[in-house]
């Protein structure tokens, strides 16, 4: 299926927000979504950014080095099409427990991508999200979320005030309920090492849900 | 302790032997293709490095009968013995392991596999296992579990290790949770190569154009897309962990200088793609070993690559390229949860042609909304691509609902299977409901298997050759054979069931 673009628009000189319409398409938030330009047989998959209530679609892309999709999708112009299949997979919030539930969404770079998804979507959601970036400039949309949910932690910038080093370090220097679901998405590594330090916090495995980035 | 990883030669009323094959399915052959349980491989090479006794036991590539097997197992005296489960073999299992349980009352039996894993309580119900494990990291569960159970003689009560289910009683079992979904695969050995008797599996084995071939220690557990619906590898509790390109080609290097190893297969669900794809190809070509008469190949999905990497995988002597074509008609790709169109497929195809790839497809049929159309457009499909030379070389298999993938929920919740006897999982027949009569699926499989025999597919084979390719000769003479052979058998197996329509009635539900 072909959807036109909306708009792009560039968060950094690495990463953007691709809006594509939205052509009546249902998902999940935290759902997927393969997106491929027309004719090019090749296709990457992007975790969808905006709320499933939004009239457009949305991904939140880190352009790669020498990537074929997506720096390819950056050039698209307003008007011109891209293939869109899916969504898949169900890296999903169980709405049955969304009233009576605390949700932790951990993160590494466009990896807050479902959880943006999610807080746009359940407006009443009691979330936190512990986010891991490089830079200040890295924190996108920071105004999309409540700012006393969200703990950033950066890891190359001497000029940031909060907590400075890796998720994981955030994680093992602070207490995680054991009684909260948690959600990780981003690189292997931090999923990895993410899960064996909630798992030495207590918290059960049944309650930890994993998206690995590639 | 002893810890024997066994698979038991299970031999079908007509003498055709189960294995284990693409995607860890269970599929009866009489010229059998014997694959190396790469995980199990890994585990038993693990295990032996933390100091325990193994006993390699798969009785198919021993070459051994069930009672020889089951013998020679007895003789053993292990203190623990590993199984792998899938659906159609499950009642085979659960009677063995019974026998098994009273000859050696003392022996611990852990089933692994994607059946067992979601439906745990199942198997400690219908049988005498001890534990199930519900992880897919078999290698890495059993380095933690089996220390564990060595150290502990109350292991049943205080094994905490997640992603068990472990019997305490006949009817009360202790559940531990979700397993770790990311296991770094770097800390998992490579395979030991003496351990698992690789010579048993380096020969009779349809893919390989050159032997002695082997399976490369996977580099992607299980597949880095996972949402395909009739995919085991796919599931909630499932995500991907990815070995590093460099630890691979360390293991390339020595399957090809200490083990002469003509051919190379990475079994895992996709295989690298992108970054990974290019630094692999590259690093083969700079350790040289592109030229030392080796071939090299792996699963992928359609768009994946862009045409520098096929370019770059050619360089490096890649040859084999497993690539699935469920269908060709843009509703069933949709509801299978593909993630590509119709036409991503020529054009992938034709770049990996051009750069003297060999790919081979492997088509399905009989999915229970599947029309006399879409099957149709399937076969003319594959027709066009087989010779226009696009593909090489093909598979095609029954659609059937294993091991409790979403496409077998889904079948389930439709009401669409005709049996729920795990006996008929054996992709030997149709299972569900479909709009057209059984037939037509069986006829379709026969028509597409027989394209290896059509003039216009031999002529285009024939033109390959005025490249004047080692590998193009090769396929005519050394796979031409293979065909003949083998094409014969995989239309039997799968049409079998055509001039009896079908055995399964409702009545059996």
């Amino acid at each position: 299926m072909f959807h036109k673009v909306l708009n792009i628009r560039d968060l950094s000189p690495s990463t953007y927000v691709l809006r594509l319409e939205r052509k009546k398409l249902a998902f999940k938030p935290g759902q997927c979504f393969n997106l491929g330009l027309k004719g090019l047989g090749i296709n990457r998959e992007y975790s969808v950014y905006s709320g499933s209530n939004d009239p457009y679609l949305e991904f939140l892309i880190k352009e790669v080095r020498k990537g074929s999709v997506s720096s390819a999708l950056r050039k698209v112009k307003p008007g011109e099409e891209v293939a869109v299949h899916g969504p898949y997979g169900a890296f999903i919030i169980n709405i049955e427990k969304l009233k009576n539930t605390l949700f932790t969404f951990i993160s590494t770079g466009t990896g807050i991508a479902p959880f943006h998804s999610f807080v746009k979507t359940y407006p009443k959601l009691d979330y936190r999200i512990i986010n891991g970036i490089r830079t200040g400039e890295e924190r996108y949309d920071y105004n999309d979320y409540d700012h006393k949910r969200l703990t950033t932690c950066i890891t190359r910038d001497d000029c940031w005030n909060g907590f400075k080093g890796r998720v994981t370090d955030y994680i093992q220097n602070n207490y995680f309920d054991p009684t909260h679901i948690y959600f990780l998405c981003g690189n292997q590594r931090m999923i990895r090492e993410g899960y064996d330090l909630l798992r030495l916090k207590g918290v059960s495995g049944d309650n930890i849900f994993t998206e690995a980035f590639f | 302790m002893k810890i024997a990883i066994s698979y038991p030669p299970i031999i079908n009323q007509d003498g055709q032997k189960a294995m284990v094959s693409q995607n860890r399915n269970v599929q009866f052959f009489k010229k059998p293709t014997y694959l190396l349980p790469v995980i199990h491989a890994q585990a038993a090479t693990w295990l032996r490095d933390l100091g325990y006794d193994i006993y390699w036991d798969d009785g198919n590539s021993q070459l051994k009968n069930l009672e020889k097997w089951y013998q020679d197992l007895l003789k053993e005296k292990p203190d623990i013995v590993v199984f792998e489960s899938t659906t159609p073999v499950m009642k085979f299992y659960w009677r063995m392991i019974d026998k098994l349980k009273s000859d050696l009352p003392r022996c611990i039996v852990i089933m692994t596999g994607y059946h067992s894993m979601r439906k745990p309580k199942e198997t400690l119900s219908n049988s005498q296992t001890d534990i199930v494990l519900k992880s897919n990291h078999i290698d890495f569960a059993l380095q933690k579990l089996i220390p564990f159970i060595d150290a502990h003689s109350d292991w049943r009560n205080s094994c905490r290790i997640e992603g068990l289910m472990i019997r305490r009683d006949d009817n009360d079992f202790l559940d531990t949770g979700n397993f770790k979904q990311v296991e770094p695969l770097d800390l998992s050995p490579d395979i030991d190569r003496n351990l698992v008797q690789w010579n048993n599996y380096a020969y009779e084995n349809g893919n390989f154009m050159q032997t002695p071939g082997t399976y490369a220690t996977s580099v992607i557990r299980d597949c880095m897309f996972g949402k395909c619906t009739f995919c085991r590898y796919n599931g909630p509790e499932l995500t991907f962990s990815m070995r590093s390109v460099q630890k691979s080609l360390d293991e390339y290097q020595r399957l090809i200088e200490d083990y002469g190893a003509k051919e190379i297969f990475d079994d895992s669900g996709v295989w690298y793609r992108g970054a990974e794809a290019r630094e692999f190809a590259k690093g083969i070509v700079e350790r040289g070993l592109h030229k030392r008469d080796c071939y090299f190949g792996f699963n992928t999905r359609f768009g994946y690559f862009d045409e520098e990497t096929m370019a770059l995988l050619s360089k490096a002597n890649f040859r084999f390229v497993l690539i699935g074509l469920e269908a060709a008609d843009e509703e069933t790709l949709t509801r299978l949860n593909k993630g590509y169109g119709p036409d991503d497929v020529e054009n992938n195809l034709r770049l990996f042609t051009k750069y003297g790839l060999f790919p081979h497809l492997t088509i399905m049929v009989g999915y229970y909304w599947q029309s006399r159309e879409q099957l149709k457009n399937t076969i003319m499909t594959v027709e066009n691509l087989m010779f226009k030379g696009f593909a090489r070389t093909l598979q095609v298999t029954l659609c059937t609902p294993l091991d409790f993938t979403p496409y077998h929920e889904e079948c389930i919740e439709s009401g669409v299977l005709l049996t729920e006897d795990y006996n008929d999982f054996d992709m030997s027949k149709v299972i569900v409901k479909t709009p057209i009569p059984h037939g037509e699926y069986y006829a379709a499989i026969r028509r597409m298997y027989g394209i290896a025999f059509h003039p216009k597919f031999i002529f285009q084979q024939l033109r390959f050759l005025v490249r004047f390719k080692k590998k193009d000769w090769q396929f005519l003479f050394v796979y031409g054979i293979r065909a003949i052979r083998r094409v014969r058998q995989h239309i039997f197996n799968l049409t079998k069931y055509q001039k009896h329509r079908t055995n399964i009635t409702p009545s059996k539900i």
